[in-house]
C-alpha cells in the first residue's frame, strides 16, 4: 500500500483536529504532552511547506483576438 | 478616352467599396450622434458629424454594445462603403462613447435596463468557492494591475495553480476578447473562479467593462466570477454583475487566497494556547495532590499529637510512680528482716544506711 503524500491543507486539517482534541472530553494528561509535541513537529512542518510552495502561473496559448 | 477602363455602374461601386475596404479596413472615427434611430428593432441608423461635416451610419442592432443618444460623443469601428444608391456610409462593427460626460450617461442608460432584468440583483451573486486552488485570470499581460495581482498573490499563498487568458483590455475590441477567454474558461470547467482583472485607468480606457454584451457573458457564466478592475472609487457594470467585487486587482489577489503569515499566526496561536490549556490542567492537577497530600499530612499529624499526649500522659504516671520520687518526698525504703536486734538496709532519696532493729510494734 501506498503511502499518500498529504498536501499543506490536509496537514492543516490535520492540526485543527489535533488543537480540538485538547478542548475536547477525549482530552487526557497523560496523551496531551505526546500529542503537542507532535502538533508543535505538524505546525513547523506546514511553515515549512508554505515557504516553499510556489504558485504556477501559466499564460494560455489561446488567441482571443480572434 | 478610348484607353481609360470602363466600368459598369455596379463593378465601379464593387472597385470603390474594394478600394476603401483595403484603405480602410476596420478605420476607427470620433464624432457626434445625430438623429439616431432602430428600424424594426434590429437596424441602427444614425450621422456621425462634427462641426463641418455629417457621414451616415448603419450597424446590427446586436452590434450595439452601449446605448446611444442624439448629441453623444462616439468613436465608431467602420468599413467604409458606398451604397447601391450612391450614398457613401460607414457600416459600423463596435461603438463606444468617449468622454467623462457621455461614458457617464450611457453607464447610467444601461445601468437601469440590465438592473430592470434583474441582473444586478442580489440573490444571484454566487460566494467564492472554499479552498481555491485553481484560478482562470484574464487580463493583459502587460497591464500593471496584472503584475500587482499576481505579486500579492505570491506573497500571500503558493500551491495555486493560475491559468491566464492574455486579452486586450482596453479599446473596441479587448470586450469580444474578455467575452472569448469567458467562453473557454466556462466550456472547459478547469478552474474554480474567474477573475477579471485590470488596473486603474482614464474612463475611457475602462469603458470596455460597461459594454453591454460582457455584461450578460458575466451575468451567464456557470463559473463564480470575481472582478478588480481600476481603482478603489471605480465602478462598471461588470463589477455590478459580477459575484465577488474587489476594490483593485491587489485586493482581488487578496480574496482569492489565504495569507500563509496570518494562517502560521493562528497555527501559533493555537498551539500557545493549548500549550497554556496543558500546564493550567497540570497546575490543577498539582494543587489537587498537593491539597490531598496535606488533608493526609494533617490527619496522620493530629493521630501523632494524639499519641504524644497519652505517652506524655503515661509518663507522668510513671513519674509519679517512680520509687526514687517517693524517697524525695522524704519516705525511705528499708530492705531486710524487719526483727528486733537485726540489721536492715534503708536507702533514703540521699542516703543509704545500715540500721540495727532495736523494737518492732504493730500498728493499730
Amino acid at each position: 500500500m501506498t503511502k499518500t503524500k498529504k498536501n499543506v491543507s490536509d496537514k492543516i486539517a490535520d492540526l485543527k483536529d489535533g488543537v480540538d482534541w485538547f478542548y475536547s472530553d477525549d482530552f487526557k494528561i497523560d496523551e496531551a504532552s505526546k500529542k503537542y509535541r507532535v502538533l508543535v513537529d505538524l505546525a513547523k512542518e506546514i511553515e515549512k511547506d508554505l515557504a516553499e510552495m510556489k504558485n504556477e502561473i501559466k499564460v494560455i496559448e489561446e488567441d482571443f483576438s480572434k | 478616352m478610348e484607353l481609360a477602363q470602363v466600368y459598369s455602374v455596379s463593378d465601379f461601386q464593387a472597385v470603390c467599396n474594394q478600394i476603401m475596404e483595403t484603405a480602410f479596413s476596420g478605420v476607427v472615427v470620433e464624432g457626434e450622434v445625430a438623429s439616431f434611430k432602430v428600424n424594426q428593432g434590429k437596424f441602427v441608423f444614425f450621422d456621425l458629424k462634427d462641426d463641418q461635416s455629417s457621414i451616415g451610419c448603419f450597424m446590427m442592432k446586436f452590434a450595439l454594445r452601449f446605448p446611444l443618444e442624439d448629441g453623444m460623443k462616439v468613436r465608431v469601428r467602420a468599413v467604409p462603403k458606398l451604397t447601391n444608391w450612391g450614398k457613401f456610409s460607414l457600416t459600423v462593427q463596435a461603438v463606444m462613447p468617449v468622454g467623462e460626460g457621455d461614458l457617464k450617461k450611457s453607464f447610467e442608460l444601461l445601468k437601469k435596463k440590465l438592473k430592470a432584468e434583474g441582473l444586478f440583483a442580489p440573490e444571484k451573486k454566487r460566494p467564492l468557492p472554499d479552498n481555491i486552488v485553481k484560478i482562470g485570470v484574464i487580463s493583459s499581460t502587460q497591464a500593471a494591475g496584472y503584475a500587482d495581482f499576481c505579486k500579492i498573490l505570491n506573497e500571500r499563498w503558493g500551491g495555486l495553480e493560475v491559468l491566464v487568458a492574455h486579452t486586450q483590455v482596453q479599446g473596441m475590441a479587448a470586450a469580444d476578447q474578455i467575452i472569448r477567454a469567458l467562453n473557454y474558461f466556462n466550456e472547459r470547467n478547469e478552474v474554480q473562479v474567474i477573475a477579471l482583472i485590470r488596473g486603474g485607468g482614464s474612463a475611457d480606457d475602462l469603458a470596455v467593462f460597461n459594454d453591454e454584451a460582457l455584461v450578460r457573458a458575466i451575468a451567464a457564466s456557470k463559473l463564480p466570477v470575481i472582478t478588480g478592475i481600476g481603482h478603489e472609487v471605480d465602478e462598471s457594470l461588470c463589477d455590478l454583475v459580477a459575484d465577488v467585487v474587489a476594490s483593485t486587482p491587489s485586493n482581488a489577489a487578496q480574496m482569492l487566497s489565504r495569507d500563509k503569515k496570518e494562517v502560521m499566526a493562528a497555527i501559533w496561536g493555537d498551539m500557545s494556547r493549548i500549550n497554556n490549556l496543558f500546564n493550567a490542567e497540570v497546575d490543577r492537577l498539582f494543587l489537587e495532590i498537593k491539597s490531598s497530600i496535606e488533608r493526609v499530612g494533617g490527619d496522620i499529624i493530629a493521630k501523632v499529637t494524639l499519641i504524644e499526649n497519652d505517652i506524655l500522659a503515661q509518663k507522668c504516671i510513671l513519674e509519679q510512680l517512680n520509687p526514687e520520687n517517693i524517697l524525695r518526698q522524704g519516705y525511705a525504703l528499708i530492705k531486710g528482716d524487719i526483727t528486733v536486734d537485726n540489721v536492715v538496709d534503708i536507702t533514703t532519696a540521699n542516703r543509704n544506711i545500715k540500721a540495727r532493729i532495736i523494737a518492732v510494734k504493730e500498728r493499730k
